[in-house]
């Protein structure tokens, strides 16, 4: 008796957070699957089954394709150097010196700002006559003459350097978590055996910092493959889909054309997208680095 | 009142029981008759009390700290004026109000009275989510303008509101820095084009005409006065093609691009910001740019003008927009809904919304009569320019056909491929939507 109470109470405490997986996640989940696989229009009665049509519908849909292209150029221009500025920054600020708490707050700064302020600032600077064209234009970089916003060339180039510098000071605060757990000794043992600087990095602090490493890579790539407040805001995914990304695809053919069949189907598939690169990086950082 | 009987039976049964007793169970059956009758009463009270009592709900957008107290005046007049009603106002946002009606509408909680976009009308009504007001407006309708919007398939689902139109606003000090006088006003296609590439010319550091860059939704409503001057469409008259592969469409893209490169390509807020520092000579913007320049004190002489057409003021066009006031259809109180729709947009009320907003674009023709605005020059401007305002076709998929015509003055502008074939492309495309 006391143990189907014990049971009864551990439910009851779990269940705010059932609840909340079931209703909020869980529920969405399989039901913009079953929506994916209809015509279903918000406001239309006019709902039929229409199989897998949506997803071959997508993938000869250009608009889609370039979505696609961008979000994996974001990701993979992203990802490495936030990454490994994050990282740089966390073992600059790890060492003690005059100042250090400042540069860790203001580093960390961009991140507790509301990405739509930020995406404006970045708006007014990359435009004709914003600081950054003025100053790419004084060391003859040759800037496009309406900003770097507006040319098809450096729109996305220009969004992704935004998030670079937006998204480092997070990243780093979580290396530098990571760095702070790693025991002294570690480093001293190396010293003794005459490791040199470089070989304490590479073989004590980067195998040391492989969970925070991929935690850091995985969230990271999640959040790169979901980039639409930066577009939302500065581009709308022009000039030309130059800067369309999968989730602005979705934003568009949910919310403004109400094809919710449709953008279900290509909301799966980024989900099935993101869901196989973190299942490589997991595997990647069991078993392939070895760092 | 089964109930009822039983009792007076039991109090009936007790005075023949009782027997001397029987004067004061006749006292008690009267007071009982009498309860009976005063809840009765009470109760029938209480029904006409619930079926006088109507709420009426309404969805707008107008929260500006100078225009919503006098929303809420209007409303308080017609409560005043029919105490039965009461009218709960709801605010909502550009960022968002959309998506709040379409799944409001979609999940059968709509408000009773909703104020939709211009372009929004048809997608609501083709859902059936609107009510057909067709036989209740017809002996007013020609007292307000635009009613194409309003409308789908010979029916009327809503009523014209506040409209808007843009028109050509002017740098005066740049005009006469390019040779010309302050008081110019190009009438023509050469004419207009002339004054840009002077005034491009002026320094390194002013530019002739402000055109609007990839910005979605925005760039179409700047090129498609130019087509309708060109006595271009967009569609045939029975939806049935595109005709923005016509020669006329194709001049009047051909003349956007020319304007373009007299000039500062940028996003409207960004144009409208260089146009108010005095460094651009053209832009076509709306009646917002004359609320800024007021608000903001900018420090600039200024003329506002017909948009120029391709052989005079006849040829003038431009886009038109709009706020339209339609009623749900789930709606209980239909009548009571249309009531407050015509209060709100009776002339006295319009010509009070539009004073106090700072603009002159009712759907009133009285109230644009009206000498407040005729009397002000600029406000005058918007009136005439109103007079050959269009709006775009009728569609419920316009959301799609807006995107390929974007498309296409995209690809058009970053010389993506010869105007002709990208005209072609986004025709081919249009009439697939058509077609579906």
């Amino acid at each position: 008796m006391k143990s189907v109470n014990g049971r009864l109470k551990g439910w009851l405490l779990f269940s705010p957070w059932i609840i909340t997986f079931a209703v909020f996640w869980l529920f969405p989940l399989v039901y913009s699957f079953i929506l994916s696989l209809t015509n279903y229009r918000l406001m239309s009665s006019d709902i039929s089954w229409v199989g897998f049509e949506n997803y071959i519908r997508l993938f000869s849909d250009v608009d889609f394709v370039m979505a696609l292209r961008n979000t994996a150029i974001f990701v993979i221009g992203t990802i490495p150097f936030t990454t490994i500025i994050a990282l740089s920054l966390a073992m600059l600020l790890n060492d003690k010196f005059r100042g250090r708490t400042f540069f860790r707050a203001t580093y960390f700064m961009p991140t507790i700002t509301s990405m739509v302020v930020i995406a404006l600032i970045f708006t007014n600077l990359y435009a004709r006559g914003g600081y950054l064209h003025l100053l790419a234009d004084m060391i003859g970089l040759a800037p496009p003459p309406n900003g770097f916003l507006l040319s098809t060339k450096t729109a996305l180039a220009s969004i992704m350097a935004m998030d670079i510098w937006m998204a480092s000071g997070y990243y780093m605060l979580l290396f530098l978590g990571g760095l702070q757990t790693i025991p002294e000794e570690l480093y001293e043992a190396a010293k003794i055996s005459g490791a040199t600087r470089w070989q304490q990095f590479r073989y004590v602090t980067l195998p040391m910092l492989k969970p925070v490493m991929l935690f850091v890579v995985v969230i990271n790539s999640i959040k790169s493959f979901q980039v639409f407040v930066e577009i939302f805001v500065m581009t709308k995914g022009g000039p030309l889909n130059s800067t369309l990304t999968a989730v602005y695809f979705v934003y568009e053919s949910g919310l403004r054309k109400f094809d919710f069949g449709y953008a279900s189907a290509a909301a799966y598939i980024l989900f099935v997208i993101i869901g196989i690169i973190s299942i490589l990086q997991f595997r990647f950082f069991k078993t392939g680095w070895t760092a | 009142m089964a109930l009822i009987q039983v009792k007076v039976k039991q109090v009936i049964c007790f005075k023949v029981d009782l027997g001397k007793g029987s004067f004061y169970c006749q006292i008690m059956l009267k007071y009982i008759i009498l309860a009976i009758g005063m809840l009765s009463l009470l109760m029938v009270g209480c029904g006409e009390e619930k079926q006088e009592k109507i709420t009426i709900t309404w969805w707008h957008f107008w929260t500006d700290a100078n225009i919503k107290p006098v929303i809420q005046g209007i409303i308080k007049d017609f409560e005043a004026q029919n105490p039965g009603i009461t009218i709960d106002l709801v605010d909502l946002t550009w960022a968002d109000g959309h998506d709040k009606i379409a799944i409001a509408f979609s999940s059968g909680s709509g408000p009773d009275i909703v104020e939709l976009g211009s372009d929004w009308v048809s997608e609501f009504s083709t859902t059936g989510h609107l009510c057909d007001i067709t036989d209740r407006v017809d002996s007013i309708k020609s007292r307000y303008l635009m009613w194409g919007p309003a409308g789908w398939q010979d029916k009327i689902y809503a009523f014209p509101w506040v409209l808007g139109t843009r028109v050509l606003f002017t740098n005066t000090d740049l005009l006469t820095r390019a040779g010309y006088d302050a008081d110019f006003i190009p009438h023509t296609w050469p004419e207009f084009y002339n004054a840009c590439r002077k005034m491009n010319q002026i320094d390194g550091s002013t530019f002739g005409f402000g055109s609007n860059s990839a910005e979605r939704h925005r760039l179409y409503k700047k090129f498609l006065p130019f087509l309708w001057a060109n006595r271009g469409e967009i569609l045939s008259s029975d939806q049935k093609s595109c005709r923005l592969n016509t020669p006329a469409a194709h001049e009047a893209l051909e003349f956007y691009l020319r304007l373009c490169e007299t000039g500062l390509t940028d996003t409207q807020r960004r144009l409208e910001d260089a146009f108010l520092e005095g460094r651009i000579g053209f832009i076509i913007s709306g009646d917002w740019l004359l609320k800024r320049i007021e608000r903001e004190k900018a420090d600039i002489n200024f003329n506002t003008m017909l948009i120029p057409g391709p052989d005079g003021p006849v040829s003038s066009r431009s886009f038109a927009g709009g706020e339209y006031l339609a009623i749900n259809n789930e709606c209980q109180h239909k009548n009571e809904a249309l009531a407050l729709i015509r209060h709100i947009s009776s002339p006295s009320n319009q010509l009070r919304f539009c004073l106090a907003n700072r603009t002159a674009n009712p759907s009133s023709k009285v109230a644009a009569a009206d000498t407040n605005f005729l009397s002000q020059p600029h406000f005058n401007t918007f009136i005439r320019q109103m007079q050959t305002a269009q709006m775009p076709p009728v569609h419920p998929r316009w959301v799609y056909i807006e995107a390929i015509i974007e498309t296409a003055i995209e690809k058009a502008l970053y010389d993506a491929k010869p105007i002709a074939t990208i005209l072609d492309e986004a025709c081919r495309e249009i009439e697939e939507i058509l077609n579906e």
